[in-house]
């Protein structure tokens, strides 16, 4: 009681900065939280947006999306995904960033070849990588070819077009998890390296008992960003497979976005995003934790 | 007594405002500006040129033609459809898909405009395209659409390639499988067939000509029926063809076909639409000039089943300038344009003398089998669910083609799955 009226005291004391804060929070609110409330509150609905047909129908929804074979095939690639896609990623970022730590001849303009696929579009670099696994004519078969080798199927063997995909994505964001490692990196002072190495540290050593201790949290930030990140992947399915051969290459944000913008059944697409929206906040969950223990450390 | 007279004078001095708000919007007088939901590609190149030699004679009607991909532009178009806002004056609708915009009521009746202005329906329409903008679907249902590109899938084979092997043209699909067989043996240097393999919309679109030639259908009397035996003989048949098919056909889209038809890489094609064909008979841009016939589907146990695919043009109902959009629709389905549109951007013409023209059967030869194929082709099933049930169809299609699933079990779970979704 005493500390609720302290805080409206505090409020009223301050309340010209809450008033002048209001209207963005107001936007905040209308733009994060309403669609949210409306997607949970449509989760529970037979809703088709075309037909306006919108009938309570409890958690029916839940069970037969979480029943749908395209559905689990679509969450399964989604979590291939995100997993492969993302320790690929922070893992060629650090030996990168460990890389161009050093010094070499040609490091500024490696280092702009490095990071220029994060600056492209992904429609882009989808198209790019289209044509270099085109089964006749790519570049990636013609060099199969050259070597004496039969061509792949990259885009259309159903085992092997994940992984497809999922390459471009390591192509295209390996350069951001190299850039906040490089950072952190640049932050350690050169005399930790150093008493490590007076210490008869080897280079190895140096590496996974004093680096990688201290970047620890740039590590883990860059593991969630892109977790959460590729677990929402959309465009590079999109354009390069449009979820095929078969569902092999179907994941839960494509899902969505057919039954949401093709079939137009918004409660299925909403409950399907319930399940993605579980997912990440876990996911952001961890996050929160760990910069939390940071925090109190 | 003072807030009575308050409200009083309140209520005099809003009323008027409201009987303005409330009253119909007359159409806007003098410069008009149309907005038209258009596609992408060559369609989108075509109505470009309409619009401008159209704002040429009428200098007061401009044009913001909106050039979109097919999946972007529908859902841009429903959305607005839905929310009533009338972004669009002019919208492009895919056949199969004109159920939902005709039973939702998004579009305006067509019946009444011709009627207001004193006109009629001219009978140079081809009746099988115009149908499929009638709700209900029949010669009597309300028009809300005209078509403006008359698509219909086509069958395509190269004349010097079998005249050189002594092949006969294809009459059945039985023919086009022992065909394929005898020229993968005699020309290893050419594919046997292409077809789109993409799943979804391009893979339904491919195999329905077989699929119904065979006897097959997709929904009867509101019923799915594509695990029947016909069905499955069908697509037995398909998984056949495929072995003489490029070996990435599973990716294959309209770009790959048309390149590699034009590029004289195959004898066959199951699977041709007229905007593919247009530039056939270039030499800029074919390799293969007068090589290439372009004809009907072959027959199996039923007779030969083209598929239509018109795209037709609609004005929503939400449009303030209705009456401006009529009169560009009418300039657009006309045989002046329909004629300029064909021989410029091989767009397919509806109507009868269009395909009739001189000047365009000396360009493409093929024109009579198309107008004779579009008259008597076959929509796909009109439901407002067509979209979910083709993807459905195309994924489990798609499946059997790859081999992860058999003919079987693939047309089972696909009949199971388009049953739940019409229920």
């Amino acid at each position: 009681m005493i500390k609720r009226r302290t805080m409206l005291k505090y409020i009223v004391k301050n309340r010209f900065y809450y008033a002048i804060l209001f209207p963005a929070f107001a936007v905040v609110v209308f733009l994060t939280v309403y669609p949210v409330v409306q997607v949970v509150a449509n989760s529970f609905y037979k809703y088709n947006f075309l037909s306006d047909e919108r009938l309570f129908i409890g958690f029916k929804n839940f069970s037969s999306i979480i029943s749908d074979d395209i559905f689990q095939t679509s969450f399964v690639n989604t979590i291939i995904f995100s997993f492969v896609g993302t320790l690929l990623e922070v893992g060629l970022g650090f030996a990168l960033a460990l890389l161009f730590y050093g010094k070499f001849f040609g490091r500024r303009p490696a280092m702009i070849i490095v990071i220029f696929p994060m600056m492209v579009s992904t429609m882009v670099v989808c198209s790019v990588w289209r044509t270099l696994y085109q089964f006749d004519i790519g570049l990636l078969n013609y060099l199969l070819k050259a070597a004496g080798l039969g061509p792949v199927g990259w885009l259309n063997n159903p085992h092997l077009a994940l992984f497809s995909v999922i390459l471009v994505d390591i192509w295209q964001w390996t350069p951001f998890a190299f850039i906040v490692l490089q950072a952190g990196l640049l932050s350690i002072q050169r005399e930790v390296f150093e008493a490590a190495s007076i210490d008869g540290a080897g280079y190895f050593r140096t590496v996974f008992s004093v680096t990688v201790p201290i970047l620890w949290s740039q590590i883990v930030l860059v593991v969630l960003l892109r977790t959460i990140d590729t677990f929402r992947v959309f465009s590079k399915v999109y354009a390069l497979t449009g979820g095929g051969p078969g569902n092999s290459t179907e994941t839960v944000s494509f899902f969505i976005y057919r039954e949401g913008f093709v079939y137009f059944n918004l409660g299925r697409a909403s409950t399907a995003s319930m399940y993605t929206l579980v997912v990440i906040a876990l996911i952001a969950v961890v996050y929160i934790r760990q910069i939390m223990k940071e925090g109190d450390v | 007594m003072k807030n009575r007279f308050i409200l009083s004078v309140l209520v005099l001095l809003l009323a008027p405002v409201f009987f303005v708000l409330a009253s119909p919007q007359p159409e806007a007088t003098g410069p008009v500006k149309l907005t038209i939901a258009g596609r992408d590609g060559v369609y989108g190149n075509a109505m470009q040129y309409a619009t401008d030699e159209y704002t040429k004679g009428h200098p007061d009607v401009t044009f913001d033609v909106l050039k979109l991909p097919y999946n972007s532009q529908y859902e841009k178009v429903v959305i607005d459809m839905k929310s009533g806002t009338g972004s669009y004056d002019l919208i492009m609708i895919d056949d199969p898909n004109a159920p939902q915009f005709q039973k939702a009521g998004w579009l305006a009746s067509l019946d009444g405009m011709l009627k207001s202005k004193g006109e009629t329906l001219d009978p140079d329409f081809i009746s099988a395209a115009v149908k499929l903008g009638r709700y209900p679907y029949a010669d009597s249902g309300t028009l809300y659409a005209l078509p403006h590109v008359g698509n219909v899938e086509m069958f395509a084979y190269r004349t010097d390639l079998f005249d050189k092997y002594g092949l006969a043209k294809p009459a059945t699909w039985d023919d086009v499988l022992a065909d394929a067989q005898k020229l993968k043996q005699m020309d290893p240097n050419v594919t046997p067939v292409g077809f789109r393999g993409v799943k979804g919309n391009p893979i339904v679109s491919g195999f329905l000509p077989i699929f119904w030639a065979f006897g097959a259908n997709v929904l009867e009397n509101n019923k799915a029926t594509v695990d029947s035996p016909q069905a499955l003989a069908a697509l037995q048949y398909f998984l056949k063809l495929k072995a003489y098919a490029p070996q990435a056909v599973d990716t294959w889209n309209s770009a790959q076909v048309r390149d590699a038809l034009y590029g004289g890489r195959l004898a066959m094609v199951t699977e041709v639409w007229p905007s593919w064909v247009g530039d056939l008979n270039n030499p800029d841009k074919s390799q293969v000039v007068g090589k290439v016939m372009v004809t009907a589907h072959p027959r199996e146990t039923a007779p030969s089943s083209p598929v239509i695919g018109a795209w037709l043009l609609g004005i929503p109902k939400a449009s303030k300038n209705q009456s401006a959009a009529f009169d560009f629709l009418m300039y657009v389905t006309g045989k002046d344009m329909q004629i300029q549109l064909a021989d410029q951007f091989g767009i397919a013409p509806s109507r009868k003398s269009a395909f009739q023209d001189p000047g365009l059967l000396k360009k493409y030869p093929w024109f009579p089998g198309q107008e004779a194929a579009l008259e008597n082709a076959r929509a796909r099933a009109r439901t407002n669910k067509w979209p979910e049930i083709e993807t459905t169809f195309g994924t489990y299609l798609q499946l059997a083609l790859i081999g992860q699933m058999s003919a079987q079990d693939a047309l089972k779970t696909a009949n199971e799955k388009i049953q739940e979704i019409i229920q």
